[in-house]
């Protein structure tokens, strides 16, 4: 193949590229709000769709980050608008393409994969029906907390007092065994905090994916970090409990959503 | 605490749902992926507090451990029944959960074993409802207007003991209801059918006199007025539910679980069904506007939901009814003793039950005939 066909292959439209699965049965376009204007429009399978665009048989990839940053964007628009429509979807990843194989063309492929995966993304529609995901962040000022455990463990406020009048060398060596120490206080405060909140976080949700916790760039720490599934009449509920858990000294809470269930689609 | 979803203080929020997570397509139908992620290490670089705490030394093994004991916690583990215990009927169900102003339907799986009914979350491994079979003293099954979906839905109403009721839901509540019937046969319990239910509507009971009925209900919206700042009004749309009884017509308002608006059926002066927009969440719906007297002037209070039509017709009633009475050529419908114009109901029939009068049947059928 020379050089020339083979580009001309890659720009032929021949691609599915995949935003979500929505609940109707419907075939209609959304019109041309896809990335780079695309038009996006549903491939029906019996009472559901695939929400897609067509687009040549390779990703999406930039290094530009606002490019990227654009797509992305877009990508969840696009989501937001069937979401809105329909009342039920199920979030794809960005960049999912699917692609002909076989003897089979992209439209064929995209309906067989919701052919044969009917029941199991049925399963996952009634899941998720009536509801939506919010992220819920966790954070502790490390200082303020380790601050407050020297003061109220005697052991490691008897340590403390005891470093001051110790000679150097000795003082070096009770203060590593001092940051040992609250090291350990610490770790157990956290652990319970954590089971605390996730209980009362659990009431009123659905369902919880725990997520690994991040970095941050101030002097706080992050010490939760939960995807949650809420029933949409619901979020209020969970907004209050989370106001308890910001009110606290030294906590505070990030709440963030609406969220298509991006966290509990996969299967 | 409300949720944010600012598309730039919560870009990270986003990436790491958009770029990780979703459904997932077998590989073998999608175009290959390989060096994807990249797409997402400039900008997540990029932007703060994308790296895991791997640096942090002190929290890593920790967050790893608080992982490991909430997968272990949380795994999907099936019921486990006593020995001897055996499962007859299993499937998706609900639980009607009100303690307090706490009230919420829980999901999980019903179990119906020989000896117990058990509603329980798999991913908390909790249960949520539990009953000994032979504690349940009656059953029913009701219909109820269902919050996100549109149509009815079949509730199962137990009967316990200290006239506690307890309200499940299951995907087929007839089937269960069946499987209950048989094993309760089983044991040899019989058990008292429940012609009437106690409220159902715990909104309802919290508000309703004595004496007092109601006539409609129905979940709705209703455009409440809110001080803006600037001394300003500022109208949105809430969800709640409205309420004709045979006293007033009122709206119990869902999240402050209280009634925040009631008139007198007297005061209703007129109503109107129209399509308006209710803003971009909401779109383009039927609008009841339902127009009422009281003492500054005529005001009017808008809701929006399902039926309307069946709304607007019985606020019509009402208004209509001391008009009826005084004019002299309105009788009542034999059937359903609607008032109505004389001539209508025999020209026409009755246009609320569909009678007519038996003149007009022997007219019907002559006509279809000869044309």
């Amino acid at each position: 193949m020379s050089e020339r066909t083979e580009v001309q292959t890659a720009l032929k439209r021949e691609a599915r590229y995949l935003y979500c699965v929505a609940d109707t049965g419907e075939s209609v376009s959304l019109g041309e709000i896809g990335i780079e204007g695309s038009e996006v429009y549903t491939i029906p399978y019996r009472d559901i769709c695939a929400v897609v665009h067509n687009c040549p048989a390779e990703p999406y990839k930039s290094s530009d980050d606002e490019v990227v940053k654009a797509w992305v964007l877009t990508h969840q628009a696009v989501i937001d608008v069937a979401w809105e429509k329909w009342g039920t979807v199920l979030p794809l990843g960005f960049d999912t393409i699917i692609t002909a194989r076989e003897g089979s063309d992209e439209e064929q492929n995209t309906r067989n994969w919701l052919m044969e995966e009917y029941e199991s993304l049925k399963k996952r529609i009634e899941k998720v029906r009536g509801k939506a995901e919010y992220g819920v962040q966790v954070f502790w000022d490390p200082k303020a907390l380790a601050q407050n455990l020297t003061e109220t463990s005697p052991e490691l406020k008897q340590l403390e007092e005891e470093i001051g009048s110790k000679p150097k060398g000795l003082a070096y060596m009770y203060r590593q065994k001092l940051e040992n120490l609250l090291k350990k206080e610490m770790e157990l405060k956290a652990d319970e905090c954590f089971k605390d909140f996730y209980a009362r976080i659990k009431k009123h949700v659905d369902d919880i994916r725990v997520e690994k916790t991040k970095k941050t760039d101030q002097g706080s720490q992050m010490i939760m970090n939960l995807s949650c599934l809420v029933y949409i009449d619901k979020y209020r509920e969970l907004g209050e409990e989370l106001d308890e858990i910001n009110k606290m000294d030294g906590f505070s809470v990030r709440f963030t959503g609406p969220w298509p269930p991006y966290s509990f689609v996969s299967a | 605490m409300e949720p944010t979803r600012n598309s730039h203080a919560t870009l990270v929020d986003l990436l790491d749902r958009i770029l990780d997570k979703g459904v997932i397509i077998y590989a073998d139908l999608i175009v290959s992926v390989a060096g994807i992620p990249l797409i997402g290490v400039n900008l997540r670089a990029a932007l703060a507090g994308m790296e895991t705490m791997l640096q942090y030394g002190v929290m890593q093994d920790w967050d790893a451990r608080t992982r490991a004991w909430e997968r272990e916690h949380r795994k999907e583990k099936e019921l486990s029944v006593t020995s001897g215990e055996e499962v007859i009927l299993e499937m998706l169900g609900s639980y009607h959960y009100s303690e307090g102003i706490y009230t919420a339907w829980r999901m999980g799986r019903i179990y119906l074993t020989d000896r117990r009914l058990i509603l329980y979350h798999s991913s908390f491994q909790e249960v949520i409802f539990e009953t000994p079979l032979e504690k349940i003293k009656g059953l029913a099954i009701e219909t109820e207007e269902y919050f996100t979906e549109r149509k009815e839905r079949e509730n199962l109403c137990l009967l316990l003991e200290a006239g506690n009721i307890a309200r499940l839901h299951a995907v087929d509540t007839h089937k269960l209801r069946e499987a209950m019937d048989q094993e309760m046969a089983r044991l040899g319990v019989a058990w008292q059918e429940m012609p009437t239910l106690p409220m159902r509507d715990e909104r309802a009971a919290s508000f309703l006199d004595d004496g007092e009925e109601i006539a409609c209900r129905g979940k709705m919206w209703y455009l409440v007025a809110l001080p803006a700042p600037g001394g300003l009004i500022s109208e949105t749309w809430r969800s709640g539910h409205l309420y004709l009884t045979n006293k007033r017509l009122c709206w119990w308002y869902d999240f402050e679980r209280r009634i925040v608006f009631e008139i007198p059926l007297e005061w209703i002066a007129a109503s109107t069904v129209e399509t308006r927009s209710l803003g971009p969440a909401l779109g383009n719906r039927r609008v009841l506007d339902v127009i009422y007297q009281n003492d500054p002037g005529k005001q009017v209070a808008s809701f929006s939901g399902d039926e309307l039509w069946q709304w607007d017709k019985a606020l019509n009633r009402i208004v209509s009814q001391p008009v009826l009475v005084s004019a002299g050529e309105i009788d009542t419908c034999p059937q359903c003793g609607q008032g109505a114009p004389v001539t209508e109901l025999l020209e026409k029939g009755c246009a609320g039950c569909g009678w007519v009068s038996p003149r007009l049947k022997k007219e019907i059928p002559q006509a279809a005939s000869s044309s």
